[in-house]
């Protein structure tokens, strides 16, 4: 049996469960926002057993976990302003990594709800570049001094989140950025002299991106070309509607390609996707790994059927 | 992006020169947007992708200079090439085309002599994992119907991702109490309205994905189908890479006419059973009912000559010639080999057809 957890309007499960139907009736899906009964997770002195919503994990032979998580928590207990859910969802969390762990013991686990969790960009730039690909210059620095001598080293430094986008509610309003942005001097001028761990990186210009997304061994390379527009040229994430960037199949060089299977497989990941950008001198730069990453645009724009061939991977390999 | 004279061009790849007889189209199936252009640069781009402007001058032995400039500007403009100097590097896009059900769309037909049930209907659909239903009602419909077909899809898990509805237009006709009633009904993307006072495009609201259409013509049957015109062209991936080998129209497509009769279209003669009688799925495992899904355009007179091929919705209920089942769909004015559009009613040529299939106004 295949087990797939994904979510009620992700639009790749969605998809992918279409032809996963289309070759076999031997499939079940879990959905994030839904409550899925946790029957039982014996452990006896001779062996270990899960049933999970009715199914006996040990008929399943391969786990897509392509979105979120299982969620072992009745709805009801799910008020995200209690502290009592706070304390939940952390017993929840960690049942999930024990379960992950059991599971992948003894079948084929593809994707991942801890690494998505732990998705540490540090821990990420240092494997890519163990791997011979090359990194953007990376400063964390709480101090002032050293952000202003890094800032001054470079034609121009970004900053990011070191994990999580910004998500700051406030009374009446919030502070939301995934993104990327660039530091200016005025920037430096009004900090203060210490302040909270922050990311910086040289700015590399860019001949274009791209947007690798990985399910085992196979690459699906995208290239972003939006380099003529300033509303893109840092991040593409910052969409330019009216003009959308122009998103098209690319190759990696063979020994590019080489190190990118390396560093998936020295990252532990079995599915995700990887950010990268090209600069001036054909250089490959590594920016980071999405474990949980989007491929539906991946996958249409480029006509790749990626959907099409995990059902055939989960369901004849 | 500025002119590159020294490095070697490539098209994006989602952006597709198409043929035609006397000029060709580029298709931007990434923006949904077609442009015209002449033969020679269809031919240029061909036959030169992958070299620089500097090399293709040179070529002509820079005979046409000013023309390959105005060419490249062109291109440029519309962000149809990039300049790089590894070319290899950038593919073509595959022209595969997937589909993991055997119908994706139905036409649901329903008129005061219909007796069927559609409620069984809709559960057929459900058991084929059909996507995508059009209503057309040629009779006086409430939005309380509508509301109990549309829960009923709610209740059964319908595989109906997408209902269209066209319906007669009604003086109590509300826009705020549809776009209501489509916003809190995901699965509804559409309301055409026919014989109303004016023509009118009503957008959705909040970027959300339900429009409403007002239109002045009178739809009473299906015989008001099959029109072919640009304002109806298809500018997509999925569209163009079908149309490569699966006719645009009838692939995958199942119908109930207002009978019952269940065919592939509810404008073509041939009926495979009654819903009454049998089941959708039944038909659809008739050979002889997919006849029609493999007429691609490439198969049609003249409109293998068409460069809007790859994104014209064909019709094979009424064509030219009712015995060439490979001739062209008779409500289409355009004539690639002149280039130009005329009404199609008006063609002597198309009488004789237009009296065989009773469309006489
Ligand atoms: S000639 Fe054929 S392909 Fe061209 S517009 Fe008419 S119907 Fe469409």
């Amino acid at each position: 049996m295949i087990l797939v957890i994904g979510d009620t309007n992700d639009i790749t499960t969605n998809i992918a469960m279409e032809w996963i139907r289309h070759y076999t009736k031997n499939v079940k899906r879990i959905n994030f926002s839904d409550y899925t009964p946790l029957d039982s997770l014996k452990i006896t002195n001779q062996n270990c057993t899960t049933k999970i919503a009715s199914i006996d994990t040990s008929e399943v032979e391969k786990i897509w976990h392509r979105r979120g998580s299982i969620r072992f928590l009745p709805i009801t207990l799910r008020n995200a302003n209690s502290s009592l859910y706070t304390y939940l969802k952390k017993e929840e969390d960690s049942l999930l990594k024990s379960l992950e762990d059991i599971l992948g013991d003894t079948k084929e686990y593809i994707g991942s709800y801890h690494k998505e969790v732990e998705n540490y960009k540090i821990d990420y730039l240092l494997k890519a570049k163990d791997c011979g690909i090359r990194i953007p210059d990376t400063l964390i620095t709480t101090s002032k001094k050293e952000l202003q001598s890094f800032f001054n080293t470079y034609d121009q430094i970004i900053t990011k989140d070191i994990r999580y986008g910004i998500k700051i509610k406030a009374q009446d309003s919030g502070i939301y950025s995934g993104g990327t942005f660039v530091v200016s001097e005025d920037m430096i001028t009004s900090m203060k002299k210490h302040f909270a761990p922050t990311l910086v990186q040289e700015k590399i210009e860019k001949k274009y991106e791209i947007r690798v997304f990985f399910f085992k061994t196979t690459l699906y390379p995208m290239a972003i070309l939006s380099q003529n527009d300033s509303k893109t040229s840092v991040d593409y994430r910052n969409y330019n509607r009216e003009k959308p960037n122009r998103n098209v199949p690319v190759l990696f060089p063979k020994h590019i390609e080489q190190q990118i299977l390396n560093f998936i497989k020295r990252s532990g990941l079995s599915t995700g996707s990887i950010d990268l950008i090209v600069d001036k001198a054909d250089d490959y730069i590594f920016l980071e790994v999405n474990p949980q990453g989007q491929l539906d645009w991946v996958s249409k724009h480029c006509n790749y059927y990626i959907e099409k061939n995990i059902a055939e991977y989960l369901v004849f390999k | 992006m500025n002119v590159q004279q020294e490095t070697p061009f490539k098209l994006i790849a989602n952006c597709i020169p198409v043929k035609g007889a006397k000029r060709s189209s580029i298709c931007d199936l990434h923006r949904g947007s077609i442009q015209l252009i002449p033969n020679d640069l269809y031919e240029l781009i061909k036959n030169r992708e992958g070299s620089s402007i500097i090399e293709i001058k040179k070529k002509y032995d820079h005979k046409y200079d000013t023309i390959i400039d105005e060419y490249f500007e062109f291109l440029i403009d519309h962000e149809f090439i990039f300049f790089t100097a590894t070319p290899e590097l950038f593919p073509k896009m595959s022209m595969n085309w997937y589909q993991p059900n055997t119908i994706t769309n139905a036409i649901i037909d329903v008129g005061k002599q219909s007796d069927y049930n559609i409620y069984h209907a809709l559960e057929n659909l459900n058991e084929l994992r059909c996507k995508h239903v059009e209503f057309r009602f040629f009779k006086k419909i409430s939005l309380e119907e509508i509301k109990t077909i549309v829960e009923f899809l709610v209740d059964i898990k319908s595989s109906i991702i997408s209902i269209d509805f066209t319906i007669p237009f009604d003086n109590d006709f509300e826009i705020e109490t549809i776009q209501n009633f489509m916003s809190t009904n995901g699965r509804v993307s559409s309301f055409r309205y026919y014989g109303g006072h004016e023509n009118k495009f009503i957008s959705p609201i909040d970027n959300r994905r339900g429009y409403i259409i007002i239109t002045d013509t009178i739809i009473s049957n299906e015989k008001c189908c099959g029109i072919i015109d640009s304002s109806l062209f298809s500018v997509n991936i999925s569209t163009f890479t079908e149309s490569q080998k699966f006719n645009s129209c009838l692939n995958r497509k199942i119908s109930i006419d207002a009978n019952g009769h269940i065919k592939n279209c509810p404008s073509m003669m041939k009926s495979y059973g009654n819903i009454t009688a049998i089941n959708l799925n039944e038909v659809v495992e008739q050979k002889e009912f997919k006849k029609y899904w493999n007429i691609s355009k490439d198969k049609i007179n003249v409109c293998k000559d068409c460069e809007f091929r790859h994104v014209c919705t064909d019709c094979r209920a009424y064509i030219e010639n009712p015995a060439n089942i490979y001739s062209k769909p008779l409500k289409c004015g355009y004539d690639p080999y002149t280039n130009t559009w005329e009404d199609w009613s008006k063609n002597p040529l198309k009488s004789k057809a237009i009296e065989y299939y009773g469309l006489q106004e």
